[in-house]
């Protein structure tokens, strides 16, 4: 009997499949659990409050994980990056640039922002540092271009972007699922994300195998911008506002959806789709103990929690795998 | 002393132990050998606490033990220097003899850590350090040497070597010898992990062969020579470990005039031509390795020439090299030479992208077209190239870590320590993919401090010392004396000729 426990044991916490099963039991566990208690809890529309909720984060988590898969741990920068850019994209609306060419401008800016990061980056061999210091950079200039204010927006165009419901689901819940697709696909599939994934899992090789370490980093921090841009642009067309605090905290709740999806902070290995599903998962668990009435200090105090033990989980899963 | 019986380890479906015997008795050094991936390090990690068995049982001095952590194995008195070094390199020899030892008390001042870890050092050989230095300041001999003062200073009665001289050069390795016949004299047991079969011979009392996961019966090593021993590693007979030399040699195609670099004390020339081997023999810090640096863009040129088929070769970075043809494989390939981590496919087609890939996104059809002849040509399993690079023996990491150049159609192929860390089996794979591409027109250029990869290998090769090249010499004429008189001690050699 104790023999087959013990071969078993090992078998079923070995490699990928582990980790899928890990998250799936985990997710399923607690969905049946909250389920039970909280009948509200599972229901279609709840589900699609849930993504709503978590696209925010979401969007921006999934850029995050382009940085951390490239080896480069985390950007700091993230949260004011959002807001510059919202502010940008509002100043440009009211200017009368029109929406469209505003949510271009902005984007590319963002593409500039991110790209000018990674490339300090592998200069300052400090991700953390160097994204601090750019962090307070971009603070520094929204608060200068907005006067410290409100820059309220009225234009029907940016309205209809940031409120439209395809389907009737909000266009952000779309952009999120949609995001993460790609993402998935551009890690995956594509040659910049091979050159990430290799950069990432062992910079020395990459660089001796004359691949461009630089070049890695700068589309990682690209991405992660234009993450920015996408949810800037529309929270300001939906709220029909922008100032410089509006994104504050966002830093360290996409950090907690990365670690929580599993992707590897060593780099080299992981998915943006795992990144997604942490901030699914993240929402999931902030809307249960919304519906149960918990008061705010216990919910933030749970979720940490939660961040802890599912990184250490996957670090775990991770060491037993070699 | 330690009796280890019917030990069994898997990892989920694969099997690295399936059951090995190991006894050795005090005053005794017995050697550990087998192929990459036979089991070794598992059985020995096993022993040292830092994995535990599935199976099987430990019994020292009669007690039957189980560890569940290093530092149970540490209390029973088994001592493991790992192949990785664990030296702290900003503290002091000293401090890195007592490293993790409370005894050495709480309040450590230098000159007492010093004064203690004086007659430990001395002991291994090491009276001319300072023991106050950081250990950053030692040589990699040095800094082995240092870790078995550890062992010492532990008073472990078995203890447990991993490689120690894999990285070592010949001189160096007779000082972790000497270290070794110190701990047998104080009556210790010692288990000796290695692929170099010449310490098997001058150093151990028996040996224990591993072979697919399984121990044979420990037997002495006076009754053996060096092709039996080789028999029973590989189940098979090796004729020849090295290949044919250079069938048809051309005109010149990597020359340097004069060539001056970091690591170097006086200018090097050197012509390479197509269709040859050619060898760069030295020591550590002899300036064989320098050289290679210098071609690969890796240090700058100080000062003279280099042409690569006629025109100026003159790499600002490994990038501008290997864009010229010039590709370089160090002697560190879990360092910089694969992506442990991710499928050998990938480690195959990292420098290569551009051919596996289409409008930007990896064709997955080209890229298995691409990797699968590079991995039959260097004999690993086309079966294996999905699994993770880092998974593979040392061996198969050796070979895709050459065999991802092979993929660039490069016009030169810089190698450090071709075969460090490798099974005989694997070497001699090694060495005939190096004859190949030579005979293909592609020229190898490889820095080694084994006398007998240089000598078997090499079609000419260069003998260096400090810094200097001593000179060039057809390997039909060298023999292994003469080498090792230039690479340790040229002026001597330079008499021995006059004379």
């Amino acid at each position: 009997m104790s023999t087959v426990s013990q071969g078993a044991r090992p078998a079923l916490l070995h490699g990928k499949l582990a980790r899928r099963f890990f998250w799936a039991a985990a997710a399923a566990a607690a969905l049946a659990l909250a389920g039970w208690t909280t009948p509200a809890f599972l229901t279609l529309d709840n589900l699609f409050v849930v993504v709503r909720a978590a696209s925010t984060t979401g969007v921006v988590a999934i850029g995050m994980s382009y940085v951390t898969i490239s080896g480069n741990l985390f950007a700091l920068s993230a949260g004011q990056l959002s807001a510059l850019l919202g502010i940008v994209y509002a100043l440009l609306v009211r200017a009368g640039a029109g929406a469209p060419a505003a949510c271009g401008a902005t984007l590319v800016a963002a593409a500039g922002a991110g790209a000018a990061q990674g490339y300090a980056m592998t200069i300052v061999r400090n991700p953390i540092i160097t994204t601090i210091a750019f962090g307070a950079v971009f603070a520094g200039i929204a608060a200068l271009i907005s006067g410290n204010g409100n820059i309220r927006l009225h234009n029907e165009i940016a309205t209809w972007i940031g409120t439209m419901r395809p389907l009737r689901v909000p266009i952000q819940s779309w952009v999120f699922v949609a995001w993460a697709l790609v993402s998935a696909f551009i890690v995956a599939k594509t040659r910049v994300g091979r050159l990430l994934t290799l950069s990432g899992e062992n910079r020395l090789a990459a660089q001796a195998s004359g691949l461009r370490v630089d070049r890695a980093a700068a589309f990682a921090l690209a991405m992660l911008g234009v993450s920015c841009a996408i949810v800037a642009i529309f929270s300001v067309s939906q709220f029909s506002q922008a100032k410089a605090d509006m994104f504050s905290g966002l830093d360290i709740d996409c950090i907690a959806s990365v670690l929580v999806g599993g992707v590897a902070l060593r780099g080299g290995r992981g998915s943006p789709v795992q990144a997604a599903l942490g901030a699914a998962l993240i929402a999931l668990l902030q809307n249960f103990l919304l519906l149960r009435a918990l008061p705010s200090g216990v919910r933030f105090a749970i979720v940490g929690a939660l961040v802890v033990a599912a990184t250490s989980g996957f670090h775990l899963l991770q060491r037993r795998e070699r | 002393m330690l009796n280890m019986s019917h030990i069994a380890r898997r990892y989920g479906a694969a099997v690295a132990l399936e059951s090995a015997d190991l006894s050795v008795a005090g005053g005794q050094v017995m050697a550990l050998l087998g192929e990459n991936g036979a089991g070794k390090s598992t059985l020995v990690k096993i022993l040292a606490g830092l994995e535990t068995p599935d199976a099987g049982a430990i019994e020292i001095d009669g007690r039957r033990r189980r560890f569940h952590s290093p530092g149970q194995a540490r209390e029973a008195g088994v001592g493991y220097v790992a192949q990785e070094l664990s030296i702290v390199e900003h503290l002091s020899a000293a401090e890195n003899v007592f490293l993790g030892d409370i005894r050495a008390g709480w309040y450590r001042s230098p000159r007492r850590i010093a004064k203690r870890a004086r007659p430990y050092l001395d002991a291994m050989g090491l009276s001319h350090i300072d023991a106050l230095a950081p250990a950053g300041d030692l040589s990699v001999g040095e800094r082995q040497l240092v870790e078995i003062a550890r062992l010492l200073s532990r008073s472990a009665r078995i203890a447990i070597l991993d490689e120690p001289t894999a990285a070592l050069a010949d001189a160096e390795i007779h000082k972790v010898e000497n270290a070794v016949r110190t701990l047998v004299a104080k009556g210790c047991a010692v288990i000796y992990v290695t692929h170099r079969l010449r310490e098997v011979f001058r150093l151990c009392d028996r040996v224990t062969v591993l072979r697919s996961a399984r121990s044979f019966p420990a037997v002495d090593v006076a009754s053996l020579d060096v092709d039996q021993l080789i028999e029973k590693m590989l189940g098979r007979r090796l004729d020849q470990m090295f290949p044919e030399r250079a069938r048809a040699i051309g005109e010149d195609l990597l020359v340097l005039r004069q060539a001056q670099g970091p690591g170097l004390r006086a200018p090097v020339s050197l012509a390479v031509r197509r269709g040859e081997i050619v060898g760069l023999a030295g020591q550590v810090g002899s300036g064989a390795n320098a050289v290679l640096r210098l071609i690969c863009g890796l240090a700058s040129l100080l000062s003279g020439e280099m042409t690569l088929g006629g025109e100026a070769l003159a790499p600002g970075s490994l990038r501008d090299a290997i864009a010229r043809g010039v590709c370089f494989c160090s002697d560190d390939r879990k360092r910089d030479g694969i992506f442990a981590g991710r499928a050998v496919t990938e480690t195959l087609s990292a420098p290569s992208l551009s051919r596996v890939s289409r409008f930007g996104l990896i064709d997955g059809e080209r890229e298995r077209g691409f990797a699968e002849p590079l991995a039959r040509r260097f004999g690993l399993d086309p079966a294996h190239l999905r699994r993770k690079t880092g998974n593979l023996s040392g061996g198969n990491q050796q070979k895709a870590a050459l065999g991802k150049w092979v993929g660039v159609d490069p016009r030169v192929l810089l190698v450090e320590e071709p075969t460090r860390g490798v099974d005989v089996g694997a070497r001699a794979e090694i060495y005939g993919q190096l004859r190949r591409l030579a005979n293909e027109g592609v020229p190898v250029v490889f820095a080694s401090s084994d006398t007998q990869e240089v000598i078997g290998l090499a079609d000419r090769f260069a003998t260096f010392y400090q810094g200097r090249m001593v000179r060039m010499w057809n390997a039909a004429d060298a023999t292994p004396e003469a080498i090792t008189r230039d690479v340790t001690h040229p002026e001597a050699a330079a008499l021995a000729k006059d004379a």
